[in-house]
């Protein structure tokens, strides 16, 4: 069923981003071969053996053309978007001018479409586009190559620290509506920036297919978020694929709230003593279905890699979390620290964890640590026995395992936004949120 | 080699100091294992008839059981044959009724170990069961204890004075057919110790006993028992030596350990057998069958452990946790150096509500030894909301040695929570250099680091125990930080 | 202070250092630049004591004595500190104990008695906060998941409390953001008076715009290849190391 969108998007083919470019077409043929070939990944690819997309090849998605963007709802729009910001707003995958804000961003900074900075920017895209992503891997990176409509181009320059944290809002208006965006951040050497990617939608059945590269070149710093809260029947890939030079520093930051089934990818390769971090918070109701997969590569020595990922399901809902660490034999003093922990709040909810290290070289400190289990009953007794109810004493308990994840945000409308949302999903009787 | 790897060297590898041989004489059976010798053993014991018929079963078992296969351990085949089963000082014909009937030679073997039997000298608080090979020589404040109505004596001893009480008990935790080495130990075992603590009280001072191999060719095959009654509680410390010889010899002991409603039992080992020579020449094989029974509801069972001895050391302390509510707890440091192999670690089996578990393990190899963790946290249905926390830690000295880890879980019970955590790293000569740069040496730094590896379990041991334990890692106690 | 002349060292058989000539006055702060491989971290290393070098050929002069011919904790004892690019952790070692037991080896070497526990907590605890860190840093083991900003911080805590009087900075910089490298360089500047002398070996010319230096070298193939003012840095930054290489030869 791979050829459904083979066809749809031969249609579109003139409207997505660079369609005059060379070198770009021959990338998207590759892709596109090697999607028709493998197709969306199946429950027999190792690394997506939790995760059924099989959907994507049942109902047909379609992708839109700038022409045929849906209706937005301009304040619920502006809700989403963070105050003290730069914003990039994309509809259902096309960049909206009118609904962004980048006016006055310093010289030294490019933010713009991924279609304008093909216009602007040919060979700095060239040497970055497509430079970050393994085509040869089962996933969702060929299609997207293949066929991406738009998405964000940003540029910092070495030893440049962009101001504001750049909001990109990615916003889906339609039901049955496919987005497929490709994305390059990349940062000169020394220089500094926080992104957050932030994806939403309306209530309805939909599909959105994100991938961002990332260069993070010498002793630069990226901080990058990403905030999941599409509707909960859509169905949600996105990826984040990282470079990471000497002495540079990565921080992911990934709350996933929304959709019915929804995977990240982050994956990021780390040069000698550079240093990432990455940090997750997944909450699952219903039938949701949310998979993270992180896959950390210490190529050369002395690099450092943190990792916390923690779920909260409910209901029916099914969490998973993936972890690789692979140190390469020549990463020597690689300092590796990995940990996912799960609260289950019914008997019908699921957590598949699964850490994986693949250690070649001999000197290196690798730690690892995960946990399933519901809720402490001594911890609940001990609120009781203060005179707190047990309704009030669990949640304040699952609040508290969600908050170390929350606290982790350091940049206060974010803060804001993401503690709101984790409070909506969850029973929050007897939390005042005044307190927090 | 470097001067620094020279300075780890010095500190794990300081020589066996406990090494000399006692000149006494003895009384040894020829070498041989049948059903005589054992018929003698009892005899000579003077036990009851039940005994015999239990050593006699425990044979009879063993005889059809094949040696285990070693999963990670490199083992000389052993000649069952070739080892002589009893070997006591002669003068144990008559049992010495007080320390002044006891032979001075032997007073001073355990005086040269820093163990002295004489109360006087003792600090207050620990009475202490010596056993020297096959039998106890002296038993030290039996009196005091007695008055609290504990009773610590040779489990020869209790055997006469209270055999409805070791028959009640005796192979309820451990059978006879449980696996080789306990068969082999309820045929043959010769002494240990044998503890009750009555309802409602609190053993008034540490227990402990100290076990010395002296003679050649001889096996040593003790049977400990404590049973700690509803809501006692009792601190249990085990100590052991042997001379430096050039064969393996075989220690197969048994522990078994009974904990009643709201009893607590506390039991903390410190293991230097005579590790072989640094090319692996001799040595004592170890290999120990320990088991607790949490039976009673809020019961709690400790197991402490410092292995540094011993060529091959085989134990498994674990916990039964049956009773509700009941805990297991297992904190380890095995130290193996040269070709030393050891394979140690716990099973904590949840069978009881709300029970819980802690297992921290740290393993520190260094020369061209092999250090194994093997553990196994079982989760039974019945055990609702059970609880374990596991840490093992594995730190490696040079680049000859090997550190494995193989944690088993297996959980059949859905509300239960199991944490694993485990780490390896590596006495590094940067972490060595960057202490000097502070300006401490490097044999400091050496004993900093590995007391730090350690303290989470050293800090479980009894006070003085921390101290032997530490002394033995070639530490100061200067280098307890805090 | 301290005075290199004709250092030549190797590592096995390979000459890294090939004759560096270097004189560091009391109160002067010198910075090293130079390309990957120029041997600025075995300069670094050879002056602390660390093993696995060779001096073939060279003297170094420290405070009027022979350098090299202490061990490296006497170095360290007679003030000569290495903030390590790559700091290492010590589980079970908290950060309190070690920098106790450092700051006792050196009193003691000092022929002065222990320092009490309690002026001694609150001597750390002043120097912490100076340097923006959490004082729950103090008890957790030496850089034990520390990130590569706190373990850098780390390394000039120990610095302040030590107060050493030679300080060798290597690739302090290396890994910090912003921020962090602001408060880093507070730390370094309030430690800076006439009778301390540093070393700061770095690769990106950002150490220099916050803390200024009175020399700026380039090492480069083992040797010392050019010397200036702080305006040096700029231009290297800005035409690359190609320039000092080329002008060399």
């Amino acid at each position: 069923m791979t050829t459904q969108y083979s066809e749809a998007y031969a249609k579109l083919e003139n409207s997505l981003a660079g369609s005059s470019l060379s070198w770009l077409s021959e990338l998207r043929t590759q892709a596109k071969e090697q999607f028709l070939e493998r197709g969306f990944p199946r429950l027999s690819d190792e690394e997506w053996r939790y995760s059924n997309v099989s959907v994507l090849d049942k109902k047909a998605f379609s992708p839109v053309s700038d022409s045929e963007l849906g209706h937005i709802d301009i304040a619920d729009l502006d809700s989403y978007k963070l105050a003290d910001c730069w914003t990039l707003v994309l509809v259902d995958g096309h960049y909206s001018a009118s609904l962004s804000d980048l006016d006055g961003i310093a010289d030294a900074v490019i933010v713009s479409s991924m279609v304008d900075a093909l216009k602007n920017h040919p060979e700095k895209v060239k040497s970055y586009l497509g430079q970050a992503v393994d085509l040869k891997e089962a996933g969702f990176k060929a299609f997207n190559q293949a066929w991406f409509s738009d998405g964000v181009f940003v540029s910092v320059a070495a030893n440049t620290v962009l101001d504001k944290p750049l909001q990109v809002l990615h916003v889906v208006t339609s039901a049955e509506v496919l987005a497929n965006t490709h994305h390059v951040i990349a940062l000169g050497t020394g220089a500094e920036a926080t992104v957050i990617e932030t994806f939403i939608g309306c209530a309805e059945r939909y599909a959105t297919v994100s991938v961002t590269e990332v260069f993070v070149e010498k002793n630069a710093g990226l901080s990058l978020y990403k905030t999941q809260l599409e509707s909960d029947k859509a169905v949600h890939l996105g990826g984040v694929y990282v470079k990471q030079a000497r002495d540079s520093r990565f921080k992911h930051t990934n709350f996933a709230f929304g959709s019915l089934l929804a995977r990240t990818d982050v994956h990021t390769d780390l040069s000698q003593a550079s240093e990432c971090d990455l940090n997750g918070l997944y909450l699952g109701v219903k039938r949701q279905h949310i998979d993270n997969h992180t896959r950390i590569t210490h190529v050369e020595p002395y690099a450092i890699s943190k990792e916390l990922y923690k779920g909260v399901l409910n209901d029916k809902a099914r969490g998973v979390f993936q972890g690789r660490v692979i140190v390469a034999e020549q990463a020597q003093k690689t300092d590796s620290d990995m940990h996912n922990h799960n609260l289950l709040l019914s008997d019908n909810a699921e957590a598949d964890t699964k850490p994986q290290l693949e250690i070649y070289a001999d000197d290196v400190k690798c730690a690892h640590g995960i946990t399933v289990g519901q809720l402490d009953d001594k911890s609940i007794f001990a609120l009781q026995s203060r005179g707190i109810d047990e309704e009030t004493a669990r949640n304040m308990l699952t609040f508290a395992f969600a908050n170390e994840m929350v606290n982790k945000i350091k940049f206060k409308p974010l803060h804001e936004q993401i503690l709101t949302q984790v409070l909506e999903r969850f029973p929050q009787a007897g939390i005042d949120k005044a307190w927090l | 080699m470097s001067s620094s790897a020279e300075e780890i060297e010095k500190v794990i590898g300081q020589k066996y100091k406990e090494g000399f041989v006692t000149e006494i004489e003895v009384e040894t059976f020829e070498p041989g294992l049948n059903e005589d010798i054992i018929a003698r053993l009892s005899a000579i014991k003077g036990e009851p008839e039940f005994m015999l018929q239990y050593r006699l079963q425990a044979f009879r078992h063993w005889q059809t059981l094949e040696e285990p296969d070693w999963a990670q351990l490199n083992i000389d085949p052993i000649d069952y044959q070739a080892i002589s089963y009893y070997s006591a000082p002669k003068k144990d014909s008559e049992k010495p009724q007080s320390l002044d009937e006891v032979d001075p030679e032997l007073l001073d073997t355990y005086k040269k170990l820093g163990i002295p039997l004489d109360e006087q000298e003792r600090l207050a608080g620990v009475a202490v069961d010596a056993v020297f090979d096959s039998v106890s020589v002296a038993t030290t404040f039996k009196g005091k204890l007695k008055d609290a109505g504990v009773i610590f004596c040779p489990i020869s001893e209790a055997l006469q004075e209270y055999p409805e009480l070791v028959k009640q008990y005796l192979g309820t935790v451990v059978s006879e057919k449980d696996n080789f080495f306990a068969s082999l130990n309820a045929a043959v075992f010769t002494d240990g110790s044998f503890v009750y603590i009555p309802k409602g009280v609190r053993c008034p001072m540490e227990l402990s006993t100290y076990f010395r191999i002296n003679a050649a060719n001889t096996g040593q095959f003790e049977r400990t028992l404590i049973i700690a009654d509803d809501d006692s509680h009792v601190s249990y410390l085990e100590g052991c030596t042997a001379p430096m010889r050039d064969e393996n010899q075989l220690h197969a002991a048994v522990v078994e350990l009974v904990a009643m409603n709201n009893a607590e039992i506390k039991y903390s080992t410190v293991q230097n057998w005579y590790p072989g020579d640094e090319n692996g020449v001799g040595g004592i094989y170890n290999f120990v069958t320990k088991r607790a029974e949490c039976r009673g509801d809020n019961s709690k069972v400790s197991w402490t452990q410092v292995e540094t001895g011993s060529a091959i050391t085989w134990k498994y302390p674990s916990c039964v946790l049956l009773g509700d509510n009941s805990v297991g707890e297992f904190y380890s440091v095995a130290v193996t150096n040269n070709y030393q192999q050891a394979d140690t670690g716990t099973k904590m089996i949840h069978i009881g509500k709300n029970t819980s578990s802690t297992i921290i393990s740290k393993g520190i190899s260094a020369g061209k030894s092999q250090n194994t963790y093997r553990g196994l946290v079982k989760v039974a249905k019945s055990a609702e909301n059970a609880r374990n926390y596991t840490q093992c830690d594995s730190l490696l000295v040079g680049d000859t040695c090997g550190a494995h880890t193989f944690p088993y879980v297996e959980v059949k019970q859905p509300s239960a929570q199991v944490e694993h955590e485990a780490t390896t790293s590596k006495i590094s000569e940067d972490q060595l250099f960057f202490c000097q740069q502070r300006g401490i040496s490097a044999e400091d730094a050496v004993s900093m680091i590995v007391n730090g590896f350690c303290k989470s379990v050293f800090k479980e041991l009894p006070m003085e125990f921390a101290v032997e334990a530490q002394a033995l890692l070639g530490l100061s106690l200067e280098g307890s930080v805090g | 202070m301290i005075s290199i002349k004709n250092l030549h060292v190797s590592v096995g058989d390979k000459p890294i250092l090939k004759g560096v000539n270097l004189e560091i006055p009391a109160g002067e702060v010198h910075a090293i630049m130079g390309p990957n491989g120029a041997g600025k971290s075995t300069l670094s290393h050879v002056l602390s004591g660390k093993e696995g070098y060779t001096v073939t050929e060279g003297s170094v002069t420290y405070k009027g004595q022979d350098l090299l011919a202490l061990e490296p904790e006497m170095r360290a004892r007679e003030g000569v500190f290495l903030a390590f690019q790559y700091p290492v952790e010590i589980p079970g070692v908290s950060n309190i104990y070690l920098l106790k037991a450092a700051l006792n080896a050196m009193r003691k070497h000092h022929g002065k008695d222990e320092v009490d526990a309690l002026d001694f907590l609150t001597m750390v605890k002043g120097k912490i906060k100076a340097l923006e860190m959490d004082e729950k840093f103090l008890y957790r083991a030496v850089n034990e998941g520390f990130s590569g900003g706190e373990k850098k911080r780390n390394e000039i805590l120990q610095a302040a409390i030590l107060e050493p009087s030679f300080c060798i900075l290597d690739e302090t910089d290396s890994g910090l953001d912003i921020d962090a490298l602001k408060v880093v360089s507070k730390g370094v500047n309030a430690l800076r008076d006439e009778a301390r002398s540093f070393l700061m070996i770095t690769h990106y010319q950002r150490l220099l715009d916050y803390i200024t230096p009175d020399v700026v070298h380039v090492l480069a193939d083992g040797k010392i290849v050019k010397s200036g003012g702080p305006e040096l840095a700029l231009e290297l930054e800005a035409k690359g190391y190609h320039w000092v290489e080329e002008q060399v030869a």
